[in-house]
């Protein structure tokens, strides 16, 4: 566009003064509303633009361009989640039906009925920055995971970097601030061996830099902020190359008693941290729209730049100011800025924000760029004006910048002045009424029965999954990433005798009580290309085993879902999201394991020249759980060369999503089902099993099937295994491949002692569970076989060489 | 009742093991207090039996790790803690705080840098003890395990020979068994000629308990505390150097 040539803005703006304009809106059509909706870059629709024009009508007067950008970040789907709270028309196999909110109908319902049964479990949800979960009768717990995947697709290091801040803030501003405690990351990128003519666009940064870039913003945070990063999952696909997901998330602990929070008038608005400057402007909104090739160029801005150091003392300040009760309410400065930490603030009470008392960082910042800038490191506390002089006394400790923002005053209205003018004077209550989307969604069956597969050489198909990216160690991430920071993780990502063992959940110790808190991810992206609905049900099942596994109470879980979906105005897609939200209710309904947080992430699709790219529908299932003693914490790995195995959990004979089946090129085959009352029935049984200390170590039966399984408990290098299948409880089809490699859910390995493998199948008395075999000190082999056919028997260290390096030679 | 000694903690901004390494202090018997380096002053040694300067990463190290800090110390309380030293005082640095020692001078001449695998590392690793007589070491078997966690932890010293000598006078108090990150003489920490200042990269307060171990069946092998891990003992040496020298 030429410099001369007049713009909408110049058409409809008025300038009072050089900070701010009012713009003219009331006489525009829909067409030109829209037009300046993608001028200003507000990522508004159509429908948006006109019933912004409407309150503006209501209230008889015109827009400043504050006031406009303040609802932008608003209503923008990273604040507002439109989609989850849009009316869908939802068809699957021709049967029709209407879903009003998948938040409401599917999260928020369903979780609030698993709160009301368990009173005084959960003791906050969906209101505040995370949601919290008694640890015991003093402190809370908490855990929250945020994408970061538009700007880590355009810089992979700072997109990761500001990733991870934003999430400790989260935690930071969650109640009168809790203090983090964990992190956890989750990747998905294209594989780091991808040849660049597979590549269909030239302006990506290839998956290995990606993942490189992308680890080491994680690093740099979290090592700097000292939170031990103690969970996370990896994940490659050739649709994460365009857009690659990056996930983040923290733990938190809390005072049971600095959980509530509220604004009252007359208290004082501070902000503590960075300085506000131009970057990260629009990163709400520019996270609420495709990408394509032209993102690298224009959107660098939206990216912004970490400082953990700044945050560190922020966060010191922060829990300093909350153990003296200095702090009536906090909130992090994350997607739009102080817009919305002030209002979210000033909701309901209301106050003034004077911009002219904002610490800047760069000179010739207008109004709403003041009031949107996503400047990193930045929290907003509300106060009482006498607590000020010690405020500014920890502030000086701790040596953190700390200024006065406004006040609030009970009028409801969100005022900011500037230059000593009003700029933006808005009614809170109205902002939040955004237009209700209508979306429609189909889904059709995928898969289909498909003859089992004739296993040729079982031992070179394990040998290939333990060599496959989904299944390899992470050890070269993990030990880039302080993980024992803090001095409590007793469970940690890698153990086991050997020290290199993969476990299945982590538990760290939580100061001042003698419960613990473990964690735990999910994520299966490849269930969900055929069976979207199965891929939900096993996300939860896998993160609430892994808990259960590793020692925590199968009654005293939280989950939380992240979803990462490409076009949402494509019906499949959205179709595909339907189904899966359906599996996780469905889940968390029958585990009691309610929803205390989550995220969604759209437009997760690239433009190239073929058309466009979208990821397959992604869900984390990331959860928390409470682990009662120390003692009942459970390890994933073998521990002695004279104890018996034994599997919980039937066995079907399904092959879909499995990386078996990718490898070997299924398409389509039929993807399990979980069967949750039986699982969570097994679930209880194990605790008790666990708590009578009849448990040496269990190992959650996941990606790669039993025979994986196996492969890593024997990691330890304690003990040789002897494995007979034959005796499994399992459907009557599953073949040999299906027992070996399939990933039926719900399934659990454990070790035990000879003399005690008798009162545990008592305990699962009329659930499927069975002898599975022993370890021994005779040989290191994994040694499994069917009745009299060997099926495997490979030596473990060969096996744990494939394993161990599968990664580490492309990092 | 007995007055237990006074440890004091130095944070600097970016510190971040000064909450583990306090109650870790506390558990072997020491109050402690943790000072924000802005609060620091000469005076704030005084009754004081033990400083510490816990892991992190001051000040972000992102010139040469612990070298802002040091500048930062100097500026607020000059020599005050050699003078601390020679009277008597003991010093610990943990990780970024042996960094700070190191850059202080106050232990033997040598510089930590990036360790030779150009990487963060986070594992543990086994210790030969090569000072029996070191207050800090007492209670600690000949070899033992602790967690590192560091980038820059490879000990160089001007030549090579000087790190021999370091390993031979027992200034090298503490070695890596194998062969971790470059530094030379497999150097993990160091002592000062009092035996009084010690530094050390591994994290001995990451390993108060068995349970901290990586493998769930590993004990200490000393009766009646199966539950203690390496690190108590060398909080406890520590402690009882302390107060059989007060």
């Amino acid at each position: 566009m030429s410099e001369t040539e007049e713009t909408i803005l110049d058409r409809i703006a008025e300038v009072p003064a050089d900070h701010y304009r009012i713009l003219k809106i009331s006489d525009l059509g829909g067409d030109e509303l829209f037009e300046l909706s993608k001028f200003m870059k507000l990522s508004l629709s159509k429908e948006d633009m006109l019933a912004v024009q409407e309150i503006y009508k209501e209230w008889d007067r015109e827009p400043t361009d504050v006031e406009l950008e303040v609802i932008a970040q608003t209503w923008s789907e990273h604040c507002k989640h439109r989609i989850f709270g849009a009316t869908i028309e939802h068809t699957v196999d021709g049967e029709s039906e209407t879903v009003k909110s998948l938040f409401k109908t599917y999260i928020y319902d369903v979780s609030h009925r698993i709160f009301d049964s368990k009173p005084g479990f959960v003791l906050s949800a969906f209101h505040d920055n995370a949601g919290f979960i008694k640890l015991d009768d003093k402190q809370a717990v908490c855990l929250k995971a945020e994408t970061h995947n538009h700007p880590s697709a355009i810089e992979p290091y700072a997109g990761a970097n500001t990733g991870l801040g934003g999430v400790i803030r989260d935690i930071l501003g969650a109640g009168k601030g809790a203090k983090p405690i964990g992190s956890l990351d989750v990747f998905c990128f294209g594989a780091p061996d991808t040849s660049l003519e597979d590549m269909k666009a030239t302006d990506v940064i290839h998956p290995l830099g990606m993942m490189r870039g992308v680890v080491r913003g994680v690093r740099d945070y979290g090592n700097r902020m000292g939170i031990p990063t103690i969970s996370g999952a990896l994940q490659f696909d050739d649709a994460y190359i365009y857009n690659p997901l990056v996930f983040c998330g923290t733990a938190g602990v809390i005072p049971i008693d600095d959980i509530d929070k509220e604004v009252k008038p007359d208290q004082v608005v501070i902000s503590v941290g960075g300085r506000t400057g131009r970057d990260g402007l629009k990163g709400a909104t520019f996270s609420s729209a495709a990408l394509d090739s032209t993102s690298h160029e224009e959107d660098q801005q939206a990216v912004q730049i970490g400082n953990p150091i700044e945050e560190k003392k922020a966060a010191d300040f922060v829990l300093a100011a909350r153990d003296k009760g200095l702090i009536e309410f906090v909130t992090d400065c994350g997607a739009g800025g102080y817009s919305s930490a002030c209002g979210e603030m000033l909701e309901t009470c209301g106050g003034t924000i004077d911009l002219d008392s904002v610490s800047l960082k760069a000179e010739g910042l207008v109004s709403w760029e003041i009031f949107i800038s996503e400047s990193q490191e930045r929290m907003v506390l509300a106060v009482k004006k006498e607590s000020l002089p010690e405020l500014q006394e920890l502030a000086d400790l701790y040596e953190t910048e700390m200024t006065e923002l406004g006040s609030s005053d009970g009028s409801g209205i969100l005022k900011v002045t500037h230059h000593g003018e009003t700029v933006c004077e808005l009614d809170c209550s109205k902002l939040h009424d955004a237009p209700i989307r209508q979306l429609k969604a189909k889904w059709s069956k995928k898969t289909e029965a498909i003859e089992a597969p004739v296993l040729s050489n079982a031992a070179e198909d394990l040998k290939s999954l333990l060599s496959d990216f989904a299944i390899v160690s992470r050890e070269p991430i993990i030990r880039e990433y302080d993980h024992e920071v803090q001095g409590n993780t007793v469970l940690k990502p890698l153990a086991g005798a050997s020290g290199d063992a993969p476990q299945d959940a982590s538990v760290l110790r939580i100061s001042g009580s003698e419960k613990l808190m473990s964690m735990s991810v999910a994520v299966l992206p490849e269930w969900g290309k055929t069976d979207p609905y199965a891929m939900g049900a096993a996300c939860v099942d896998e993160c609430v085993r892994q808990l259960v596994a590793s020692g925590s109470d199968p009654d005293r879980i939280a989950i939380l879902d992240n979803f990462c979906v490409g076009n949402p105005e494509d019906e499949e897609e959205l179709g595909a999201l339907v189904e899966t939200v359906k599996a996780i209710a469905a889940g968390a309904e029958a585990y009691g394991a309610p929803f205390v947080s989550g995220k969604d992430s759209f437009y997760n699709y690239f433009e190239t020249e073929d058309g466009p790219v979208s990821i397959p529908v992604t869900i984390l299932i990331s959860g928390m759980g409470i682990v009662d003693d120390e003692a009942h914490v459970t390890g994933a790995s073998i521990r002695r060369d004279d104890s018996v195995l034994a599997i919980i959990g039937n066995t079907g004979a399904e092959l879909g999503g499995s990386v078996f089946a990718r490898q070997k090129e299924l398409a389509n085959a039929e993807v399990p089902q979980t069967n949750f009352e039986e699982a969570f029935a097994c679930y209880r049984k194990y605790y008790e099993a666990n708590k009578a200390g009849l448990i040496l170590s269990a190992h959650d039966v996941s990606e790669g099937g039993l025979a994986v399984t196996l492969a890593e408990g024997a990691f330890s290098r304690k003990a040789g295994l002897e494995v007979d299948l034959s005796g499994i409880p399992m459907d009557a089809a599953a073949g040999k491949a299906a027992m070996l490699f399939g990933e039926s859910p719900s399934r659990i390995v454990v070790e035990v002692a000879p003399e005690n493998l008798e009162k545990l199948a008592d305990l699962f008395e009329g659930l499927p569970f069975a002898a599975l075999g022993r370890t021994t000190s005779e040989h290191a082999n994994l040694n499994i076989v069917w009745g009299k056919e060997t099926l495997i028997n490979e030596p473990v260290d060969q096996l744990k060489s494939l394993w161990k390096n599968g990664l580490a030679q492309y990092y | 009742m007995e007055e237990r000694p006074c440890a004091v903690l130095l944070k600097f901004p970016g510190t971040n093991c000064d909450e583990e390494t306090a109650r870790a202090l506390e558990e072997v018997g020491f109050v402690t207090e943790v000072i924000p380096i802005s609060a620091l002053k000469a005076t704030s040694l005084v009754g004081v039996s033990l400083v510490v300067m816990p892991g992190g990463f001051s000040y972000g190290d992102y010139v040469q790790s612990g070298r802002f800090a040091k500048l930062v110390t100097e500026q607020k309380i000059g020599d005050t803690l050699t003078e601390f030293r020679d009277n008597g005082g003991y010093l610990l640095g943990i990780c970024n705080g042996f960094q700070i020692l190191t850059q202080l001078g106050l232990l033997p001449d040598g510089s930590l840098v990036e360790n030779a695998s150009g990487r963060y590392q986070c594992h543990w690793v086994k210790l030969d003890k090569q000072c029996a007589k070191s207050p800090f070491l007492t209670h600690l078997p000949d070899q033992f395990e602790f967690p590192i966690a560091h980038a820059e932890g490879r000990l160089v010293t001007g030549t090579p020979e000087e790190a021999k000598a370091y390993r031979e006078s027992g200034a090298a108090a503490l070695t890596y068994t194998d062969e971790v990150n470059g530094s030379f003489e497999q150097i993990a920490g160091l002592q000062d000629e009092s035996g009084r200042v010690f530094g050390l990269m591994p994290h001995p307060e990451r390993f108060m308990n068995s349970a901290d171990h990586y493998d769930p069946d590993w004990e200490s092998g000393v009766d009646g505390e199966a539950s203690r891990g390496s690190g108590y003992y060398l909080f406890r040496s520590l402690y009882e150097s302390v107060t059989s020298s007060n």
